[in-house]
């Protein structure tokens, strides 16, 4: 399993328009893809549950990323959050 | 910033060529009919006879005159137009009607201000004047220009705006002409207080220049050349030329006032030796300035021109400069460098002040009907022989300005880089040609444009649905349609054509109207927009039959399930890919649809489960007893309001029966603080065999059914 802590700076936090990409970025890959808030963990390919995550700007968040591409998808996806987040 | 206002004043500077072309033909007309019909010069010259008043020649004159002038007296409505048209990025027309309009109101209310305030006596002499048949303060081009830049600003801001639905007809470029009479209603009541203020001030000049000498006449042709382009020199010159101002003298045993009725008064006295100084100076610096000074400036503006633009920009200079040398009529030449260098007009003000100084030194007497051209340097200077007027200094002083203003302006332009005519960087005096509009293409390629946005797809879904650029041959729109001409209909696909969010596609012919309802205007708008920058193909789409044959076989799919979804408000219901945002649009978050609310009561839409509510309140989670995961987002963009606006009536978790109060929007605020009210409702976790099938469009009740979702197999 592949993990990073990520701080979001988007000041909107993942709010519906990121959380819509950033779930079409995560289907991209067949790793399971978790984000991991408080004790919470929610699947980011699900968008509902991703948005009642309820991730607001400054918070930091753990993204679990598990599977065959797990290499690529954590890269990837922290170039995501980085760019986007 | 210095380079944002720089920017500005370059296209405020190139949008006044339009008008500005008019100008020569017009000062010839007029400079050549007014001084053949001028009175006194006919009966100077004996002329009476061949071209005085009754001869066919006089006719022939006059109408020169009259047409020429009329052009003139019109010039401030023509610069609101031009300038505009020239300052508006696209619907240009529009842009010029709602100039005009806006012109008419702002007149017209200065000029209700006046009337109520007791008439135009009560004004300052020659502050007023009629405007086009109103009676208004004198503003001069520069009222034009408030009126151009002013229209301008707001057409560009406003010709995309999208109102509500019931005020939707009103939209778009129709807004345009709307905002910009109520704006100038109030611009035209600013007016009525401000300019007297301006005006007062150019008297108190008037009153100095008397009272000096030399001195005295340099401010007054430094004053004189200050207000052109506020068109105020009239009000300035003319009490110096016509009233007591400009002094009073005997001549030939009658007392005479102003110094171009002593002039012409001395003219026709065969006993004068030579013409009054003391009159003349407020007239003979006129000659060196214009027959020599500004032909140099303009020399020096043809020099300095980019040379793949010097073609562009000789018609223009010569045609200018010959119209101030012949006729003394300024404007057209002045024009193309008082607003993209102002600097240059400064330091041509200051010239011209010495140019009437230096005559007023030198004794030169040459009077002049009514500027100092060629002609009228030639009937009232050279036949009158040097002993009457030193006319020869005009020639001395001429050559040494024409020079000065040769090397000045080429020595200024090019060290400051000043966008002269044919100098500045846009590619507007150049035709594009297809490889031009190709590379801009690629550049637009290379992220220059912002990117894809999301009206650029929806245009570009039209275009393909239209068979392609090359495969339409225009696109107008009426209330509700989209109204294309196509070269070849069996390009057309109505099934790319409704996916855009059309509502039905009629065919005639070669006519294809594509019906969007009352926000058809923006979308005709991108499309053009769109176009112009549209690789010029047919698009005969291989991949459309595909896409026909992939629907036939997802209807031959056994729907075996399906579950409906109403509308969690009531409003205006319609496709989602016509949310005015991207991510909603290309249904990145899920599919479904989008209700415009115009109740502020927000219902569950089904029996279910409130999932979440969002901190900020403007879009809830919820969960149907069906296992529909929805998402309601009311409004565009309304995270950044931070709750305010909205009333929540439950909380996460929540189990709710259908048509339970969810949230209370307050629909006012959010009409002005919002970008746009249309609400997606969607379903967020779409399995591969669910479909959304839209059950209802244009006005709908909340709890009425909004689409349905159908599970294939």
């Amino acid at each position: 399993m592949k993990s990073f802590h990520y701080v979001i700076t988007d000041e909107v936090g993942i709010h519906a328009r990121p959380a819509g990409m950033l779930v079409k970025e995560a289907k991209k890959y067949e790793s399971s893809v978790m984000i991991v808030k408080g004790g919470k963990k929610v699947d980011a390919k699900k968008l509902m549950m991703l948005m009642g995550l309820g991730v607001k700007c400054q918070e930091e968040v753990t993204v679990e990323v598990e599977g065959t591409d797990e290499e690529t998808a954590a890269a990837a996806l922290e170039t995501f959050f980085k760019e986007n987040l | 910033m210095k380079d944002k206002i720089f920017g500005v004043l370059q296209r405020v500077g190139r949008s006044f060529m339009l008008p500005i072309a008019i100008l020569p033909v017009a000062g010839l007309l007029l400079g050549i009919g007014g001084s053949f019909t001028n009175e006194t010069m006919l009966n100077t010259y004996g002329l009476a006879g061949v071209m005085g008043s009754g001869t066919i020649l006089n006719a022939v004159f006059q109408v020169m005159s009259r047409a020429g002038d009329i052009v003139f007296t019109n010039l401030p409505i023509i610069f609101a137009m031009g300038v505009a048209i020239g300052m508006a990025k696209k619907e240009k027309d529009v842009a010029a009607l709602a100039a005009a309009i806006a012109f008419f109101i702002m007149h017209a209310s200065i000029g209700a201000l006046i009337d109520i305030n007791g008439g135009a006596e009560n004004m300052l002499s020659g502050a007023t004047a009629s405007v086009c048949g109103i009676t208004s303060l004198q503003m001069g081009v520069f009222g034009g220009i408030i009126v151009g830049l002013g229209v301008a600003a707001l057409h560009n801001r406003f010709y995309k705006i999208e109102l509500p639905q019931v005020l939707s007809f009103f939209g778009g470029t129709r807004f345009v002409p709307i905002v910009s009479a109520l704006v100038y209603t109030g611009v035209g009541i600013l007016m009525y207080f401000v300019w007297p203020v301006i005006q007062s001030g150019i008297y108190a000049v008037g009153n100095v220049v008397l009272n000096s000498g030399y001195a005295g006449t340099w401010v007054y042709g430094l004053m004189e050349r200050l207000l052109i382009p506020f068109g105020l020199h009239h009000v300035f010159y003319l009490p110096f030329w016509q009233t007591a101002v400009g002094g009073t003298m005997e001549v030939a045993g009658v007392m005479v006032e102003g110094a171009q009725n002593i002039f012409f008064a001395q003219l026709a006295d065969p006993t004068v030796e030579h013409f009054a100084v003391s009159a003349t100076r407020f007239m003979s610096g006129k000659f060196p300035l214009m027959i020599f000074g500004l032909p140099g400036a303009a020399l020096a503006m043809y020099k300095t021109a980019k040379p793949e633009k010097k073609k562009a920009v000789e018609g223009l200079l010569i045609s200018a400069a010959l119209t101030s040398m012949l006729t003394g009529i300024t404007e057209p030449l002045e024009f193309t460098f008082l607003f993209v260098a102002p600097l240059l007009y400064g330091i041509h003000c200051v010239l011209a002040g010495l140019a009437y100084m230096l005559m007023h030194v030198f004794h030169v007497g040459v009077g002049m009907t009514f500027s100092g051209g060629l002609i009228d340097m030639f009937l009232f200077g050279i036949l009158q022989g040097n002993e009457k007027t030193n006319w020869i200094w005009i020639v001395i002083v001429g050559i040494g300005y024409f020079i000065v203003y040769y090397f000045l302006f080429s020595f200024l332009i090019k060290k400051l880089d000043l966008k002269t005519p044919g100098r500045d960087d846009s590619e507007e005096v150049k035709l594009y040609r297809r490889s031009d509009v190709e590379a801009r293409k690629k550049n637009g390629g290379n992220g220059q444009e912002q990117g894809e946005n999301p009206e650029d797809e929806l245009s570009a879904a039209i275009c393909r649905g239209l068979g392609g650029k090359k495969n339409i041959s225009d696109v107008d729109c009426c209330a509700t349609r989209l109204r294309c001409t196509v070269f070849k209909a069996e390009l057309v696909n109505d099934g790319l054509l409704k996916s855009t969010g059309a509502s039905g596609v009629v065919h005639k012919g070669n006519g294809v109207q594509i019906i969007y309802g009352p926000r058809v205007t923006v979308i005709k708008s991108n499309l053009e927009d769109y176009l112009e920058t549209a690789p010029d193909e047919e698009v005969i789409m291989d991949a459309v039959p595909e896409v026909k044959e992939e629907k036939k076989e997802e209807k031959a799919a056994e729907v075996v399930k399906t579950v409906v979804i109403s509308s969690p408000v009531t409003g205006v219901a319609a496709d989602l890919g016509t949310a005015p945002d991207e991510a909603f649009a290309g249904r990145m978050m899920g599919d479904g649809a989008v209700v415009t609310p115009e109740n502020p009561v927000v219902r569950a839409p089904e029996d279910g489960e409130v999932c979440f509510v969002f901190e900020t309140k403007h879009a809830i989670g919820f969960l149907t007893d069906t296992g529909i995961s929805l998402l309601i987002h009311m409004g565009i963009d309304t995270v950044q309001l931070n709750g305010k606006g909205f009333k929540v009536f439950v909380e996460n978790g929540q189990k709710v029966k259908k048509g339970d109060p969810l949230l209370e929007l307050d629909l006012d605020y959010l009409k002005q603080n919002a970008p746009s009210l249309v609400s997606p409702v969607l379903c967020t976790e779409l399995e591969d065999n669910q479909k959304i099938r839209l059950l209802k469009e244009g006005n709908i009740q909340a709890g009425e059914p909004l689409f349905a979702v159908d599970f294939c197999e």
